[in-house]
């Protein structure tokens, strides 16, 4: 499609030719880990996905405790590949998870969140944050009766952190327990308050990462390398891999498509082995870890303690990898980054067993 | 008196197999029971044949394409990649410009 006269028009008015210029001018290094850097993209275009879905989903859905239940069934069984569209932000939500889990340890095993990139890993991770509150926000929205549970036993759980989990409890539910009122906050901060941030994030992450270029593994910086230039080489190989991502999350969207329990009933006792979604697996079986007293205090308090502070640890860690910052080699933190990643998986395996 | 023999008979019938009521009614029950999970199991997915085959087909096709079109990133990557390599994608400065 060639438009000369739109092309003319918008030239005069702006500085396409700089555009074209820092597109041009932005190269990657080539190396043997330079994987790493589509799992960035990937996460971007599956979150693309969800934006897209999702803005089609809420012309549909009802924010109500009676008809939430009623209006997805209703998107699923009357409306015209409503039962894709759901599907595919289901399985578009938990492949953004596993990518930004992938995305995470990558960069905590190469090391690129030393310095100056410290800030690239801090919105990153409150990204990852988010991604994941906005996993349970619209678990509830399907207002069943295992999302019922999953997020009474989770803001529960909130709840034993100590000095503020009431608070922090009051503030997810908008009442005692999980109501209506829950619902309808669940949805505020699904399609409005966490879309909000999530851009404005997203979007200094990409200015982070664009200021300070790709970061090269500490092993492989002092290496004589190639660098391709981003557009077109590195794009076109982005857009190759998100079309076989594309592929990927239809066929699952085909052959899986997420179930819908019965409607979310208050009084009614939680159904047997109810599991939260497979990113809290961990979480949950830490907290089966640890006995309910250690030494006349709750041992749910504690646990929560101990988790928070692994993650703030885990959240810290470019502040705290001196070595990595001066340019050395700093192995410690590449142990504590396997650990956290074993540990993270083994719990995730034996909650999804057992 | 007739239609006492009958009712009488009918009883007679039905407490001598009496002892097979509790397997038919729990028989009855599992089924009821069956029956109504399998009306409350939402379809998630359209369950006619016909629509599970355009579905399944359309997937076919997309994936087809999908591979198509990466043949063709790949291709167009190569031409860039040696058009890079003999440097003609670098603007000469002294070229003549043609009015």
């Amino acid at each position: 499609m060639n438009c000369p006269r739109l092309k003319d028009w918008l030239e005069e008015r702006y500085d396409l030719n700089a555009i074209k210029e820092l597109a041009k001018g932005k190269l990657i290094p080539e190396h043997r880990w330079d994987l790493w850097y589509y799992t960035g993209g990937i996460t971007m275009f599956l979150f693309i996905i969800q934006f897209v879905t999702g803005m089609l989903l809420s012309l549909y859905y009802v924010p109500h405790i009676d008809f939430a239940h009623k209006s997805i069934i209703e998107i699923v069984t009357k409306l015209n590949m409503g039962w894709f569209f759901r599907s595919l932000h289901h399985w578009g939500a938990q492949l953004s998870i596993v990518f930004l889990f992938i995305h995470l340890f990558g960069t905590l095993l190469t090391k690129a969140y030393r310095k100056p990139r410290e800030l690239v890993w801090v919105t990153g991770f409150i990204l990852l944050g988010l991604s994941i509150f906005f996993g349970l926000s619209g678990y509830l929205l399907l207002w069943d009766e295992r999302a019922f549970a999953a997020v009474r036993v989770a803001t529960g759980g909130a709840g034993a952190f100590p000095f503020i989990g009431w608070f922090i409890k009051a503030f997810l539910r908008g009442s005692m327990d999980v109501t209506g009122d829950t619902l309808v906050r669940f949805y505020a901060f699904h399609v409005a308050i966490l879309p909000l941030i999530t851009l404005g994030l997203v979007g200094l992450h990409l200015i982070l990462v664009q200021a300070h270029g790709m970061s090269v593994p500490l092993s492989l910086e002092k290496e004589k390398r190639r660098e391709a230039p981003f557009f077109p080489n590195v794009f076109y190989k982005d857009l190759a891999v998100w079309l076989v991502v594309a592929g990927v999350l239809a066929t699952l969207a085909v052959f899986f498509p997420p179930e819908i329990g019965a409607k979310a009933d208050p009084l009614a006792p939680p159904p047997e082995d109810v599991k939260p979604e497979w990113y809290f697996l961990f979480l949950l079986q830490t907290l089966k870890l640890f006995p309910g007293s250690i030494l006349g205090l709750n041992g749910e308090t504690i646990a929560i303690l101990l988790v928070s502070g692994a993650i703030l640890f885990f959240f810290l860690i470019p502040f705290f990898d001196r070595k990595s910052s001066r340019g050395e080699k700093s192995p410690v933190f590449t142990w504590i980054g396997v650990i956290y990643l074993l540990y993270f998986l083994t719990m995730t395996l034996v909650g999804f067993l057992s | 008196m007739r239609r006492i023999g009958f009712v009488s008979d009918f009883l007679d019938r039905l407490f001598r197999r009496l002892p097979a009521l509790p397997p038919l009614a729990a028989l009855l029950l599992t089924a009821m029971a069956a029956t109504a999970e399998a009306a409350e199991k939402i379809a998630v997915f359209p369950d006619t044949p016909y629509d599970g085959f355009i579905i399944h087909e359309s997937l076919v096709i997309f994936w087809i394409a999908i591979l198509g079109l990466i043949v063709i990133i790949r291709m167009k990557l190569k031409e860039i990649e040696r058009t890079q390599e003999m440097g003609a994608d670098r603007e000469n400065g002294d070229a003549p410009l043609l009015e």
